[in-house]
């Protein structure tokens, strides 16, 4: 912690950032912090409860933020995989972005009751998460940590689903969908959702009913889930801002199985690794194409 | 006020008797991910009424998050035929009802009955009977006391349940609807009993939720008047989402889109959906310009419609203290801690 505090304080200082992104103590829990002076920066902190991904904070449209200047922004291996798909989109130069990266041994599953790390507490996605840290960074703080070895309870339900009939999956999934309200916070809250104008947006051709009915709903989530094919970094935002508690993470996971299959590709941290929906090959699977 | 007594197993049984006379029941019940939303019940061990503040608020049972205003249907010689919806008139009884949300509903009955009167709400109003339990003050987040209501309050309740003790409820009896289920189910009443143990019930709950809440959110009017550009609202946005998680689980939050679905050729619904004032689209205009650009903007929309505008308009604060908001933001804001926040500058300021 110290040394992270050090580090953010060191980086406005010198004039490296304006602001450093980071997490600090809130009201429930660990909250983002946008630490621009040494007494914000001495309120920093980093540890297993601190599983809101910051990359979305860099979105240009987030012109309040951007107005406090260059940024450096802490991340978890996950969160520099998400920073890394921003720079692969154009959406973030890399000379652009301080990145103060964060060792990692995983996050609580439920960060706001806290407690510590265990095989029982980790965040599942965490779980099969095989980066402890980012070589995307200008800095990197915090101690070694070792995996936690624990059986990933989201592998073992999408593999249920798998084993479900076309009919029982769709029941399913109607009943989760059925919940959605269409808040768009599973959106608002991904990094890689970055789109001036979301299609799921447009009226002119309404190409995504808006109304959170079955079919509404069905049709925003099988284009959520397809536009984020092999770019979703697995962060675990979009299901932990749910409002409803639908098991989005069910749906990411499973699509990313498919395009790990079928494309070898699985999204890391270095942006100039191009993803499947952003480049073209010879060899790409291509015989669902009629 | 009238009072009567019920036991937790009557309760069960009222709920049993209600269904049993086809008369829709809804209240705290589990999802299938164990989290405790409310929802229409099939069977009266469903409502789980001592399980926390439900996910969403209640106000889903009278606006829905989509609700069809009329279909319509290209007939002979291109002429439209327009359907009209039913109205919702199914009798129903919310059983567990939080205070907070119940409150948020009466709020609600004045927009919506100003300058039209919404009919579905107020079908659904009318049919609805709202049996409320008084809560013991959940968590930090709760602030109705800095609202101007508290646990206990009977706002929007047609009859207010008060643990005693031993499992038992003292059940005041609020408007005539809530005495007309009390004298439609005689069998499940008892004489009224209990008054000190629901006495000092309610007053370790308002005790309980002042002790954490921010001061009265009324006085901080004027100030919020005289500083709509203050730099308060460009720091406490900052970690803003402006996604609609707010809105979509607040018992007041009421703004909808109206949409209009084509199902085939020639036919199609007129829906309304929920809306929210946290995104861009919500006032971008057909020019191109958007008075509410960015996200301090909407921030100080949301706040302000909440405790200056709506009351200035019909009398009452839009805000029940519920605590829904900062316990779904996803990304931490906090609405106890920004009213703390002008309340401090408020008193600077003097």
């Amino acid at each position: 912690m110290t040394e992270l505090r050090e580090l953010a304080k060191k980086l406005l200082a010198e004039g490296a950032a304006k602001v450093v992104i980071g997490w600090e103590e809130g009201p429930r829990g660990v909250r983002p912090a946008f630490a621009t002076d040494a007494a914000a920066a001495d309120r920093l902190v980093f540890d297993a409860r601190c599983a809101h991904d910051l990359a979305p904070y860099l979105d240009r449209r987030r012109v309040h933020v951007a107005k406090l200047g260059r940024p450096a922004v802490v991340v978890k291996p996950c969160d520099a995989r998400a920073v890394a798909g921003l720079i692969r989109e154009t959406q973030v130069k890399r000379e652009d972005v301080v990145l103060v990266g964060v060792r990692c041994g995983g996050v609580l599953a439920d960060p706001e009751a806290g407690g510590t790390l265990s095989a029982d507490t980790i965040a599942d996605r965490c779980r099969t998460c095989d980066s402890r840290e980012t070589a995307l960074a200008d800095h990197v703080v915090g101690t070694p940590v070792e995996p936690l070895a624990a059986p990933s309870r989201r592998d073992a339900r999408v593999a249920e689903l798998d084993a479900m009939t076309p009919a029982q999956r769709w029941a399913f999934w109607q009943g989760e969908l059925a919940r959605c309200t269409r808040c768009n916070a599973c959106r608002q809250v991904c990094p890689l959702c970055y789109c001036d104008r979301c299609m799921a947006d447009k009226t002119q051709p309404q190409w995504i009913e808006s109304s959170p009915h079955g079919r509404g709903n069905l049709s925003w989530h099988l284009l959520r889930a397809i536009h984020l094919a092999g770019r979703c970094v697995d962060c675990g935002e979009c299901e932990r801002a749910c409002p409803s508690g639908i098991p989005l993470g069910l749906i990411t996971r499973k699509v990313a199985s498919v395009v790990a299959d079928r494309f070898g590709h699985k999204p890391g941290d270095d942006p100039a690794v191009p993803s499947p929906i952003g480049t073209w090959r010879s060899d790409d699977p291509q015989e669902f194409i009629l | 006020m009238n009072a009567t007594t019920i036991s937790s197993s009557d309760l069960s049984g009222l709920a049993a008797d209600l269904l049993a006379a086809r008369v829709r029941v809804a209240g705290p019940a589990r999802a299938s991910d164990g989290t405790v939303e409310y929802r229409h019940a099939g069977a009266p061990a469903e409502l789980v009424l001592d399980s926390g503040v439900p996910r969403r608020s209640l106000k889903e049972f009278f606006l829905p998050p989509t609700e069809p205003l009329f279909a319509w249907r290209t007939g002979a010689g291109g002429r439209v035929e327009l359907l009209e919806a039913p109205l919702p008139a199914d009798p129903a009884v919310v059983i567990g009802a939080r205070p907070c949300d119940a409150a948020g509903i009466e709020a609600l009955d004045k927009v919506m009955g100003w300058d039209y009167r919404d009919e579905p709400w107020f079908a659904r109003r009318e049919a609805t009977t709202i049996v409320s339990l008084a809560c013991a003050g959940f968590d930090r987040s709760c602030m109705c006391t800095s609202v101007g209501l508290a646990p206990d309050t009977t706002k929007g309740s047609d009859l207010l349940l008060v643990p005693i003790g031993g499992g038992a409820f003292r059940a005041e009896v609020v408007t005539a609807k809530g005495a007309r289920l009390v004298a439609a189910y005689p069998a499940r009443f008892r004489p009224a009993s209990g008054e000190a143990e629901a006495e000092a019930f309610r007053k370790a709950a308002r005790e309980k939720v002042a002790a954490s809440a921010p001061p009265a959110a009324d006085p901080l009017r004027p100030w919020l008047d005289a500083h709509f550009d203050h730099p308060l609202w460009r720091e406490a946005s900052l970690r803003c989402h402006g996604c609609g998680a707010c809105a979509a689980v607040c018992p007041t939050c009421h703004c909808f889109d109206i949409v209009d679905e084509p199902e085939t050729v020639g036919t199609g619904v007129r829906r309304r959906n929920w809306d929210t004032c946290q995104t861009p689209r919500f006032t971008i205009h057909a020019s191109g310009h958007n008075p509410k650009n960015d996200q301090p903007a909407r921030i100080r929309q949301r706040v302000l419609h909440k405790i200056v505008i709506y009351p200035k308009k019909f009398g009452e604060m839009l805000c029940t203290g519920c605590g829904r908001c900062s316990r779904a933001c996803p990304g931490g804001m906090d609405l106890p801690e920004v009213l703390a926040r002008i309340a401090a500058l408020a008193g600077g300021a003097q």
